[in-house]
C-alpha cells in the first residue's frame, strides 16, 4: 500500500460520525468523492533518469496525451506533485536524492515504477557496480509497468491501473476490511483461476469428442507435417575500406619520429616509417612513450602546424593486469588523421602528468580515469572522482574490482 | 573582502563568498531534479542577485557502468547495450559499434544495406533534431513548440517502430548490415516524412526561430571560441557553430556518405543563437540525403553473411560517427575470444558539457538555461 | 451622451429589491449586501475552476491534443477534481520557515482579486460598489497580490522561492506604472474615475467604444493594456517569477496542498479581473454591440448586458492564454528594459497624443 488513506485526525471524526443515524453513509460518500477527486488528479513530478524518460515524454504528446487523463499538470518541485514515475535506471548517487524527494512530496502520493530498470534493475541487474536493482529497494512502489522501454500506451494503462488502485483507497478498500464494513474477502485471483480451469477442461472434453469423431470418419488421415521457413543465406562479401585522408601513416610517424627518436609502436617495436605502410591504411598510429616524455609529445602535437592536430577525441585508459596504459587519442579537424598514443603506468604507483594544461577538454577526461582506474594526474586543478561517490571503495574499470556487495555475477 | 571559510565550501567550489556588506553572493543548487538540466545532471551556481559567477557541474547520477558490464557480454550482445547510452541516438551508437567490428573482421556490407544504414541514420537525426528542438522551446518558456516537435518525431519513430518493432532502443544494425530487411512501405512512407518535414520546418523557423523573443534571448548569450570549442574537444554542431567546419560524414566518411551531396552548416560567432542555426539547418541537410537515397534505393541482399559468433582478433578497433550531438568514438580492445577486453564510447556530450563553465559565467540563470539546452546532450551519455 | 439612469441604485435587481424592501422595510440595504456578496462569491468560487479547464483545453488544441477528458463532458469537471484532492492534500511547512507569513502568503491575493471583483460592473444594476475613484480601488487593491507573493518568497525559506518572488516583485512593480498610465489616459478621455460612468461614456455604436474611438490611439492603447496586464499577472511570456524551466516552481516552490491551491485560484481570478477591467476600459463593458443596423441591434440589445460582459472578458482571456501557449519568456532584463524603456515613454507620448486628440476633437 502507498503513503494514501487517511490520517489519524479524519480517522477519528469519521468514527465519532459512524455512531449517528446516516453516519457511515456520510463518510462514505466522502472518502467516495475525495478518492474520485485524487485518482482523477495525478499531477506527476518531472523526473526521468534515463531512457524510459523520453516515452514518458510521448506520453504527454499529441497523439498518446496523457492530458485526457488530468496528468498532464507536470510540476517540477514536489511539493505539488502526487504521483512519481521512476522513468528510467536509479543508480546509487541518484538513490538518497530519490528518498529525499519522495519524503518532499505531500501525501498522499504514489510512485509508478516504468520500465525494468526502475523495476529490477533491467538490463543492467548485473555485472554492474552502480544500478541499484529496483526502485521499490528505496520508495514503496504502487505500479509496475515492465518494458525497455515501455510504450507510452503501457504507461497511460499504469496510469489507468493507478486510478483503479486509488478508487479503491479508504476504508472499503480490502486491507482495511473488518474495521468498520464487514464485508468479507473474497479471494477473486482463486476464483477466477477456478473459472478459468473448469471452462478449459470443458473445451477439452469438447475438442476430446470432436477429435474421437473426426477419427472415425477420416481413418486413414495424417496430420501434414509443419515446414520451417528457409533461413535466408547471406554471402559474405569483402568490406571496402573507406577513403581516408590528412597525412598517412608513414609521413606521421616519420615527423614523429624525427622529434621523439625513442617513440615506437605499440606491440609492433620494429616497424619503421618505411614499413608502416604494411600494416594497412586504415591502421591509426598507436604509438608507445615512457611517462617523462608523454606530456611533451602531446604539446609537440598539438603546436606542430604541419600536423594539424588539433582535437582531443578522448583521454582513456586500458588495464593489462600488470600495468595500466593511459591512452590518448587525437584527431586533426582540418585534415582528418587520427593519431593515438599511449603511456605505461605502474600499478604500484599509478601516477602520471596531466595534459589539461594542453587540452583544456582533458581534465574531465582525467577525471573519468582517476574515477574509474584510480590513476592520478599529477598537476591536475580539480582531482576528485566524476561519476561515483567519494567513498566508493575500489575503481571499478580495475580488472581485479570486486565488490560482492554491489555485484551481482551473471550465473551463465 | 573577507571569504567563507574553505572547508564550509560545496564540493568543487574553491573560494568561498564574497562576505562584503552589500554582496549579494550566494549558492545555488540546480538538480539532480530539475526540469532545464534534461535529465539528472547536477549543477551548483556561485550566484551574484542573477548573475552566475561559478557553475560547477556533478555528473554521474545516472552512471550505470556501461564500460564494465560489455567486457562481461558478447560482441553481440553488447549492441543493446550501446542503444542506452545516448537513446536519442540509438542507431548511430549500433552503427558505430558495428563498424568497428566490421573492421576488425573485414566484414563488408552490400549495397542495400549501406542505403538502409544511411536512411535510418538521418531519420534518426531528425527525429533527435525534432525532440531536441521541442525541449529548447520549452526551456525557454514556449511550451507548445514541444508538442510541436513530438507529432513530427513520431511519424520517424512509426517508421522504426515498423522496421525494427522499437521505439527507442533500435538494437537494429549488426556486423555487416542490419537483422532484419525493411518492409515494403518504408520508402513511401520515408517520402511522407520528407515532405511533412519540409512544410514543418517552416512552421517550426515561423514560430521559433523567427521570433522576437528567441532572438533576444539567444543573441550574444554563451560564446564559444573556435579555440576554445577545439581544446575542449567538442564535436558536433557546437564546434561547427563555433567555426570549425567539422563533420565526420564529410572529412572522415563511413558507409557511403561520400556518395551523397550535402551540406555542413557552418556557424561564426559560436553563440547560442548560431548552435541553434545549426541544427536547424542540419535537418534540411538530412532531408537532402533522404530525398537522393530514396532515389536510388537498391535491391539487393540487406546483410552479409551472419555469423553465430563473433571472436575478435587481438588488436584494438575504433571508429567514429557522426551522431545527433556530434563526435561518437567506439574503442574496442580486443585480446581474442568472444569477449571485448574493453569497449571505450567517447561520447560527444561528455566534452561538449565541459565547456558549460566557460560559456555560462558572467550571464543570467536564465540564459544558463539556453546554453543547456542549445548544448543538447543527453544525460546517460555523458555518465555511460 | 449619458441616458440611462444614473441616480443611486441597489446592487441586485430592483425587483428582489423590492420585494425585500416591501417585507423588510429599513434592512433591504442589508439584505441585499448580503444577496450580492454570495453571489458574487459563488462567482467567484465557480470562475477559477472553469477558468483553469478552459485554459487547458485551450492549450491542448492549440498543441493538437485533446486536453482532460475523462471527468465529465470533455473533462469539465477536471478542475472540480483537482481542487478538491488540493484540499484534502497534505500541507508541509519546510523547516525554518515563517509559519505565520508562510499561511498568511496565500490569502492575500485570493482576497485582494476578491476585492476588486466587488468594483466590476457585471451589468447595468449588477455592481456590488461604484465607487468615485473605482480605477484607483483597482489599482490599489491589486498591489495586495505582490505583498502576497513577496512574502511567500521570503517566508519559505527557499532561495527558488526568494528568486522568484524578488523576480515577481521588480516586475509588478514596474510595469504597475504602465498599467495605471494606460488607466490614467481613460480616465481623461472619459473624465471620470467610476468604472460604470466609463461604461456609459462607450454607448452608441462599436465606434464609440474607447478602442475605436480614438484613432489608432485607443487600438495602441489596447494593445499596451494587454502587454502591460499579463506581465502584471505573471503570465507567459512574462512568467519569469514562476519560470519552470529556471525556477522549478518559482514563489510558489514549498506550497503544497491548500495553500498552494489559494494561488493558483487566485491567478485565474485575477486574469479574469484584469480582462474584465480590459472589457470595461476598451471594449464598452456591459453594453451590447451596436452597428446601426437597426434589428440587428434590436437583437443584440435585447441579450442581458453581463451576457455581453462575459463574452468581452472570455474574449479578452483567450488572448490572454493565446499569447501564453505562443510567445517564448523573457529575461529579467529584458522585462525592465521593455517596461522602462519601451513601454513608459510611449505611454507618456501617448497620453499627449490623447489629449491632443480630444483638444482637437479628433475622435470618431
Amino acid at each position: 500500500m502507498g503513503v494514501g488513506g487517511a490520517s489519524g485526525a479524519t480517522e477519528q471524526v469519521a468514527e465519532i460520525l459512524d455512531k449517528f443515524p446516516g453516519g457511515i453513509r456520510l463518510v462514505d460518500s466522502i472518502e467516495y468523492l475525495v478518492a474520485w477527486a485524487r485518482a482523477n488528479s495525478l499531477w506527476p513530478l518531472v523526473y526521468g533518469t534515463a531512457c524510459c524518460a523520453m516515452e514518458m515524454m510521448s506520453a504527454g504528446s499529441s497523439r498518446h496525451d496523457w492530458a485526457r487523463f488530468g496528468v498532464e499538470v507536470a510540476r517540477a518541485t514536489p511539493r505539488q506533485a502526487d504521483l512519481i514515475v521512476l522513468a528510467g535506471t536509479i543508480v546509487e548517487k541518484m538513490g538518497t536524492n530519490l528518498v529525499t524527494l519522495y519524503e518532499q512530496m505531500p501525501a498522499p502520493k504514489y510512485v509508478i515504477a516504468m520500465g525494468s530498470c526502475a523495476i529490477s534493475g533491467g538490463p543492467f541487474y548485473y555485472d554492474t557496480y552502480s544500478v541499484i536493482k529496483g526502485g521499490d529497494r528505496l520508495i514503496p512502489v504502487d505500479v509496475y509497468v515492465p518494458g525497455c522501454p515501455p510504450r507510452p500506451e503501457a504507461l497511460l494503462y499504469g496510469i489507468m491501473e493507478l486510478q483503479e488502485k486509488i478508487r479503491k483507497e479508504g476504508r472499503r478498500n480490502p486491507w482495511k476490511v473488518g474495521k468498520v464494513l464487514e464485508t468479507p474477502f473474497v479471494d477473486t485471483h482463486s476464483l477466477a483461476k477456478q473459472e478459468w480451469l473448469t471452462q478449459e477442461e470443458k473445451k477439452e472434453d469438447e475438442q476430446r469428442l470432436a477429435r474421437a469423431r473426426f477419427k472415425a470418419e477420416n481413418p486413414d488421415y495424417k496430420p501434414a507435417k509443419p515446414q520451417r521457413l528457409a533461413k535466408e543465406k547471406f554471402a559474405a562479401m569483402p568490406r571496402i575500406p573507406p577513403r581516408k585522408s590528412g597525412f598517412t601513416n608513414p609521413s606521421l610517424l616519420a615527423a614523429v619520429q624525427r622529434a621523439f627518436p625513442e617513440v615506437a609502436l605499440f606491440r609492433q617495436p620494429e616497424i619503421t616509417p618505411a614499413t608502416v605502410a604494411d600494416l594497412g591504411p586504415e591502421y591509426i598510429l598507436d604509438l608507445e612513450i615512457g611517462p617523462e616524455q608523454y606530456p611533451d609529445l602531446v604539446r609537440f602535437l598539438k603546436e606542430d602546424q604541419e600536423l594539424g592536430i588539433d582535437l582531443l577525441l578522448q583521454v582513456t585508459a586500458v588495464d593489462w593486469q600488470d600495468h595500466f596504459d593511459v591512452l590518448v587519442q587525437l584527431l586533426s579537424t582540418r585534415l582528418g588523421h587520427k593519431v593515438f598514443l599511449r603511456c605505461p603506468v605502474s600499478k604500484e604507483q599509478p601516477e602520471i602528468n596531466t595534459i589539461s594544461d594542453i587540452f583544456r577538454g582533458a581534465e574531465w577526461h582525467e577525471r573519468e580515469v582517476f574515477d574509474l582506474f584510480g590513476i592520478r594526474f599529477s598537476g591536475h586543478p580539480d582531482m576528485r572522482r566524476i561519476f561515483l561517490l567519494d567513498d566508493f571503495p575500489g575503481y571499478p574499470l580495475r580488472k581485479d574490482f570486486a565488490d560482492p556487495e554491489r555485484v551481482v555475477k551473471r550465473p551463465y | 573582502m573577507e571569504l567563507q571559510p574553505v572547508d564550509n565550501l560545496p564540493e568543487g567550489f574553491t573560494r568561498g563568498l564574497n562576505s562584503d556588506e552589500t554582496s549579494e553572493e550566494y549558492f545555488l543548487n540546480m538538480g539532480p531534479q530539475h526540469p532545464s538540466t534534461h535529465g539528472v545532471l547536477r549543477l551548483v551556481l556561485k550566484l551574484d542577485g542573477e548573475n552566475v559567477l561559478e557553475v560547477v557541474p556533478h555528473l554521474g547520477y545516472v552512471h550505470r557502468g556501461i564500460e564494465k558490464l560489455a567486457e562481461s557480454q558478447t560482441y553481440l550482445q553488447n549492441i543493446h547495450l550501446t542503444d542506452r547510452l545516448d537513446y536519442l541516438s540509438s542507431h548511430f551508437n549500433n552503427l558505430g559499434y558495428c563498424l568497428a567490428m566490421e573492421q576488425a573482421l573485414d566484414i563488408g556490407v552490400p549495397e542495400r544495406g549501406e542505403y538502409i544504414r544511411v536512411m535510418v541514420c538521418e531519420l534518426q537525426r531528425i527525429q533527435s533534431h525534432l525532440l531536441w528542438w521541442g525541449v529548447t522551446g520549452m526551456d525557454l518558456g514556449a511550451i507548445s513548440t514541444f508538442l510541436y516537435g513530438f507529432k513530427e518525431r513520431e511519424m520517424i519513430t512509426d517508421i522504426f517502430e515498423e522496421i525494427c518493432g522499437a521505439r527507442l532502443t533500435m538494437n537494429f544494425f549488426r556486423p555487416g548490415g542490419s537483422f532484419a530487411d525493411v518492409p515494403d512501405t518504408f520508402i513511401p512512407r520515408v517520402k511522407k516524412v520528407i515532405e511533412r518535414m519540409h512544410v514543418a520546418l517552416d512552421e517550426y523557423n515561423t514560430l521559433l526561430t523567427d521570433n522576437i523573443i528567441f532572438r533576444e534571448r539567444t543573441r550574444a548569450i554563451g560564446i564559444l571560441s573556435r579555440e576554445k570549442a577545439l581544446s575542449y574537444g567538442c564535436s558536433g554542431g557546437v564546434l561547427r557553430a563555433s567555426g570549425v567546419s567539422y563533420d565526420v560524414r564529410r572529412n572522415d566518411p563511413y558507409s557511403i556518405y561520400d556518395r551523397f551531396d550535402f551540406g555542413i552548416p557552418v556557424g561564426s560567432v559560436g553563440g547560442c543563437f548560431d548552435r541553434y542555426r545549426m541544427k536547424m539547418e542540419e535537418m534540411p541537410q538530412s532531408l537532402r540525403i533522404l530525398e537522393q537515397a530514396v532515389k536510388d534505393f537498391p535491391e539487393g541482399p540487406y546483410r552479409s553473411k551472419e555469423q553465430s559468433a563473433y571472436r575478435l582478433p587481438q588488436g584494438s578497433y575504433y571508429s567514429q560517427v557522426e551522431t545527433a550531438r556530434g563526435l561518437l568514438g567506439t574503442y574496442i580492445v580486443a585480446e581474442g575470444g568472444a569477449k571485448p577486453y574493453r569497449v571505450k564510447f567517447r561520447s560527444p556530450s561528455f566534452s561538449n558539457l565541459s565547456t558549460l563553465c566557460e560559456m555560462a559565467v558572467g550571464h543570467k540563470i536564465a540564459d544558463l538555461v539556453t546554453i543547456l539546452a542549445t548544448l543538447d546532450f543527453v544525460v546517460p551519455d555523458i555518465d555511460r | 451622451m449619458n441616458q440611462l439612469p444614473t441616480e443611486k441604485i441597489f446592487p441586485v435587481h430592483n425587483s428582489i429589491g423590492d420585494l425585500v424592501r416591501h417585507l423588510l422595510p429599513g434592512s433591504a440595504e442589508y439584505v441585499n449586501g448580503f444577496l450580492t456578496i454570495a453571489s458574487l462569491l459563488l462567482v467567484v468560487a465557480l470562475l477559477p475552476v472553469f477558468l483553469i479547464w478552459l485554459e487547458r483545453k485551450v492549450a491542448a488544441h492549440f498543441q493538437a491534443r485533446l486536453g482532460p477528458m475523462r471527468v465529465g463532458y470533455h473533462g469539465l469537471l477536471q478542475s472540480t477534481a483537482d481542487g478538491l484532492k488540493l484540499i484534502f492534500k497534505e500541507v508541509l511547512v519546510p523547516e525554518g520557515a515563517d509559519r505565520f507569513v508562510f499561511f498568511l502568503a496565500p490569502i492575500l491575493p485570493a482576497s485582494a482579486t476578491f476585492l476588486v471583483m466587488t468594483i466590476l460592473p457585471f451589468d447595468h444594476h449588477l455592481q456590488v460598489a461604484d465607487p468615485a475613484g473605482g480605477v484607483l480601488f483597482a489599482l490599489g487593491i491589486s498591489g495586495l497580490s505582490i505583498l502576497g507573493i513577496l512574502l511567500a518568497g521570503w517566508s519559505s525559506n527557499n532561495k527558488y522561492s526568494l528568486l522568484g518572488a524578488m523576480r515577481s516583485g521588480a516586475q509588478m512593480v514596474s510595469f504597475e506604472i504602465s498599467l495605471a498610465l494606460i488607466m490614467l489616459l481613460i480616465v481623461m478621455v472619459t473624465g471620470t474615475a467610476s468604472l460604470r460612468e466609463i461604461v456609459l461614456s462607450q454607448q452608441g455604436t462599436i465606434l464609440d467604444w474607447w478602442i475605436f474611438k480614438l484613432p489608432f490611439l485607443g487600438f495602441i492603447a489596447f494593445m499596451m493594456y494587454m502587454i502591460s496586464s499579463t506581465a502584471e499577472l505573471n503570465r507567459a511570456p512574462f512568467d519569469i517569477s514562476e519560470a519552470e524551466s529556471e525556477l522549478t516552481g518559482g514563489f510558489a516552490t514549498e506550497y503544497s496542498g491548500i495553500s498552494f491551491a489559494m494561488f493558483f485560484f487566485a491567478e485565474f481570478v485575477n486574469m479574469f479581473v484584469s480582462a474584465g477591467l480590459a472589457a470595461t476600459f476598451f471594449l464598452g463593458g456591459f453594453l451590447a454591440p451596436q452597428f446601426g443596423i437597426g434589428p440587428i441591434d434590436a437583437a443584440f440589445d435585447f441579450i442581458p448586458g453581463f451576457v455581453w460582459f462575459f463574452c468581452k472578458t472570455f474574449l479578452v482571456i483567450f488572448l490572454y492564454m493565446w499569447f501564453r501557449w505562443t510567445f517564448p519568456r523573457l529575461r529579467i532584463d529584458q522585462l525592465m528594459y521593455l517596461e522602462w524603456k519601451m513601454l513608459l515613454p510611449a505611454n507618456l507620448v501617448l497620453l499627449m497624443g490623447a489629449g491632443f486628440f480630444l483638444a482637437m476633437g479628433w475622435t470618431l
